[in-house]
């Protein structure tokens, strides 16, 4: 039962994260274009490149979907909202979403385009500079808790969303699974300016649609973990809980779309630069503050 | 207890198969991913023997351990994509027989070693991550900081080598441009 409301929560947001996308970008709002593009999707030829690496070719989408759900599959949307709410929850979203790098890499291999092939790379430099701050802000939430069960974060934070409890670990968060995401302006893998699409190059048809739609359920993975990890999960006045981490999740979604609408694209290099020598120290002293706070304040 | 076992045997041949495909592949980078796919199979057999911590952290450890290494075998091998038909393997009689004979030794230690009184009932996830911590930062934790700090000045030492000298100076790209 669990299973079924979580994917129906799941999708209604891809749909909801697809019209606001589209209002944003072309300035209509179309609830109905998300769906008509998706079929218009399956309908068209799905082109197969000349001598391509055919297992990671087929599996690269389909792997990106699954590490998707599977990272939404520890996050709880109310107390007893949530397909497995594990004793390593904090732990196994980061194993999860450590796949991602795997289904892009293949992605960008299996083609055999230098395009895609360049795209799958840049990811995996991507990862060196945002994953050690995908990490260490869901430490401090952890600490905070003193329990890696996601639903004892949210717990924890009943009195005192992490947001205001360390706001430091929440901006590097949200930096990080922008980039996670890889949603401008950490879009490089599919720098559609200079790389035509990147790893989406190549992908036609139903495989391309498979690789969207998995694009938009990891934004509202990582979405969901902000809002869990940071924002208090299920915790707000009036409105039953479901309710408050689905408006959350699609709050921090759709800010994730328009701060990447006005943001310059980051280089590589630089993004590196940022993260190790601004980003890394910040997120060390966050724990150590954290720390600090758990031991003093009762 | 039957479950447990199908499971573990499941991912035990998972791992030995993306094991074989290691070394019946020419291309380095599914070479690389099936290395990764045969550690996740291993990770997979820790969840199955109710050791949840241990099987999410080598699953996730070894995503981005494997890419890495994927990539530096691109860099470093002359046929990365296995289009030239390149033959990985080298001194055959010899790695048979080290293969055979490491495997029996593996083998007879599991069927012939004294394993002691096995748990009935293993501690729940909860539990386990609990003692783990206290065993790491309890009794084992001069070892594995000493282990820690020995790998974090390996890695500052050869990224300290690697950079060309004039660079230091504060040429930048300048001087590694040339």
């Amino acid at each position: 039962m669990n299973f079924a409301v979580v994917l129906l929560a799941l999708l209604g947001s891809v749909w909801v994260l697809a019209v606001v996308e589209g209002w944003t970008t072309t300035g209509h709002l179309r609830p109905a274009a998300p769906l008509l593009s998706g079929l218009a999707h399956l309908g068209r030829e799905s082109i197969v490149p000349r001598t391509p690496d055919r297992v990671f070719f087929e599996a690269a989408p389909v792997l990106l979907l699954i590490v998707a759900v599977l990272g939404a599959a520890v996050l709880p949307l109310a107390p007893t909202l949530v397909i497995a709410d594990l004793a390593t929850g904090a732990l196994f979203i980061n194993a999860a979403l450590a796949y991602v790098l795997v289904a892009l890499i293949m992605g960008g291999w299996g083609p055999n385009g230098a395009y895609a092939m360049i795209g799958g790379w840049r990811f995996l430099g991507q990862l060196i500079a945002y994953s050690m701050l995908i990490v260490m802000p869901i430490t401090a939430a952890a600490m905070r808790a003193e329990s890696l069960l996601n639903s004892a974060i949210v717990t924890s934070q009943a009195g005192l969303w992490n947001i205001v409890y360390q706001p430091l670990g929440f901006v590097l968060f949200f930096i990080a699974a922008t980039a996670l995401a890889f949603r401008s302006p950490f879009d490089l893998p599919t720098a559609a300016g200079e790389l035509a699409g990147g790893v989406e190059a190549e992908y036609t048809g139903a495989r391309l649609a498979v690789l969207r739609l998995a694009r938009l359920v990891l934004v509202i993975t990582l979405a969901s973990a902000t809002t869990v990890f940071y924002l208090g999960g299920w915790h707000g006045p009036l409105l039953p809980p479901w309710a408050w981490s689905l408006v959350k999740t699609l709050t921090v979604s759709s800010s994730m779309l328009l701060a990447g609408h006005h943001l310059p694209r980051i280089r590589e290099a630089d993004l590196l630069g940022w993260c190790w020598k601004l980003g890394i120290p910040l997120a060390l002293l966050n724990i150590f503050v954290v720390g600090l706070l758990v031991l003093v304040v009762p | 207890m039957f479950a447990q076992a199908f499971f573990v045997a499941v991912f035990g041949l998972a791992a030995i198969g993306f094991g074989v495909a290691v070394f019946s592949t020419a291309s380095m980078v599914r070479s690389a991913l099936a290395l990764l796919f045969s550690q996740t199979a291993v990770g997979c057999m820790f969840l199955a023997l109710q050791t949840e911590f241990l099987g999410v952290l080598q699953i996730m450890m070894m995503a981005t351990e494997m890419s890495i290494m994927a990539i530096f075998m691109v860099m470093f091998m002359m046929d990365p994509g296995g289009l030239g038909g390149m033959d990985m393997t080298h001194q055959k009689r010899f790695s048979l027989g080290a293969g055979v004979l490491a495997g029996g030794t593996a083998v007879a230690v599991a069927l012939l070693a004294d394993w002691g009184p096995v748990t009935a009932q293993a501690p729940d996830a909860a539990m386990q991550t609990r003692a783990l911590g206290m065993e790491l930062l309890g009794r084992s934790m001069m070892i594995f900081e000493t282990a820690g700090v020995t790998i974090l000045t390996a890695m500052i030492a050869a990224t300290a080598v690697a950079i060309p000298v004039h660079t230091l100076a504060g040429n930048g790209d300048k001087g590694a441009s040339e």
